[in-house]
């Protein structure tokens, strides 16, 4: 790829997205930007960079910046850590809910199979001490047909095959005559889904016990990891905590987060963990 | 070190789920068939056993219950893996005593991901 297209894509994704792409790395945009080059017809990366640049078209250019940003997600994926949400998190936070209702947040979900894997821990594996709660789980992602994907809840033979086990599979899921399996409607009926991007305000979204907002940060750019993490957390209820992927941090990105005493990766309101280790 | 037993009548099936077996840090058996499997388990009984559905002589379903029916047979881990993907031929695999089940065509991510769902890595 030419310089000066990569450098015209690479700046695209940082404002729009907020993403870093290495030059090292300018592979991952031919291959993340295929599909809408040959949907436009566009026979070289320089046709659709000239395109972008020749006619101001935001809702294209929006387009292509969250068509950049990695859609690599599976089922399960760090199990470990939503099993704790599930007998942990969620069960304590219920205890401090005068309502009986909790909230998640599954902030850059992709094409969803994190809010789909919560929602089968909460269909399989649901605590006693989570009995009757109203467990609602939000799914958002920058990208449209990500986002579309996800409500559909159609997966295909290879997605479906990492991270879930074939009894999961065929209790949760059916097959369609295409080939592709379809999550059932009590899945569904667990989970919304919105497109949203993370670089914008998230007010309307609402507040949040846990959020999880998983492998997203790592692959921006510190300024946008910045105002990232400073949206997100203030969608967080008070005793809420945001979980991060394995060896991401906010240390140095916000004075707002401390790290959470008791949950490796997860983050809580700067002043507080203390009163959450005491409450463990 | 493990054994898996990969039991296919595709010697190219075979060639590449065992480099990627072996990769995954196992001992490798193979055999064409399933009457060729039961002699190799009866020797030897694997840790864990790869299987195709549909093969000559013995297939991998009838192998499966006469496995399960051996003393030493309720051991092994067995992944079923087939072309027939629909939900009666898995839940048949499943009830005659298969513990995983891969849909063909795979790749390295999907046998190493079924294998971490049955504990075998």
């Amino acid at each position: 790829m030419q310089e000066e297209v990569f450098n015209e894509l690479a700046e695209l994704a940082l404002k729009g997205s907020g993403q870093a792409i290495p030059k090292s790395k300018s592979y991952l945009i031919e291959a993340r930007l295929a599909a809408i080059a040959r949907r436009e017809g566009f026979g070289t990366m320089a046709d659709l960079v000239h395109c972008l640049k020749s006619r101001a078209n935001p809702v294209f250019a929006a387009e292509v910046a969250a068509a950049l940003v990695s859609k690599d997600t599976w089922f399960f994926r760090d199990r470990d850590a939503l099993k704790r949400v599930v007998e942990e998190i969620l069960p304590k936070r219920l205890k401090a809910s005068n309502t009986g209702r909790l909230k998640v947040w599954c902030a850059g979900g992709a094409t969803g199979q994190e809010a789909y894997s919560l929602a089968i821990l909460l269909e399989d594996e649901l605590p006693a001490s989570l009995r009757g709660a109203q467990i609602d789980i939000l799914s958002t992602d920058i990208c449209k047909v990500a986002t579309e994907k996800a409500r559909v809840a159609r997966f295909g033979h290879y997605e479906v095959q990492k991270g879930l086990s074939i009894h999961r599979l065929v209790k949760h899921f059916t097959r369609l005559e295409t080939g592709q399996w379809e999550a059932s409607e009590a899945l569904r009926s667990r989970i919304s889904f919105r497109q949203h991007n993370l670089l914008e305000r998230a007010d309307g979204l609402g507040n949040f016990d846990v959020i999880l907002c998983r492998n997203v940060l790592s692959g921006m750019a510190r300024s946008a990891r910045t105002k990232v993490i400073d949206s997100v957390a203030k969608q967080m209820m008070p005793g809420g905590m945001i979980l991060l992927g394995g060896g991401e941090s906010v240390i140095g990105l916000t004075d707002k987060l401390e790290p959470a005493r008791h949950f490796r990766g997860g983050w809580v309101a700067a002043g507080t963990a203390n009163a959450e280790a005491s409450a463990a | 070190m493990k054994t898996c037993l990969i039991v296919d009548d595709s010697r190219v099936v075979r060639k590449v789920a065992a480099r990627i077996v072996r990769d995954l840090k196992f001992d490798v058996l193979e055999a064409g068939d399933g009457a060729e499997a039961m002699r190799q388990c009866r020797q030897q009984m694997p840790d864990a056993i790869l299987l195709d559905w549909n093969m000559p002589v013995m297939n991998g379903l009838d192998f499966l219950r006469a496995l399960r029916r051996e003393e030493e047979g309720k051991h092994p881990l067995v992944v079923f893996c087939s072309i027939e993907n629909d939900a009666e031929h898995i839940n048949e695999a499943l009830s005659s005593g298969a513990d995983e089940f891969i849909m063909k065509p795979f790749d390295a991510d999907i046998l190493e991901s079924k294998f971490a769902e049955v504990g075998l890595v």
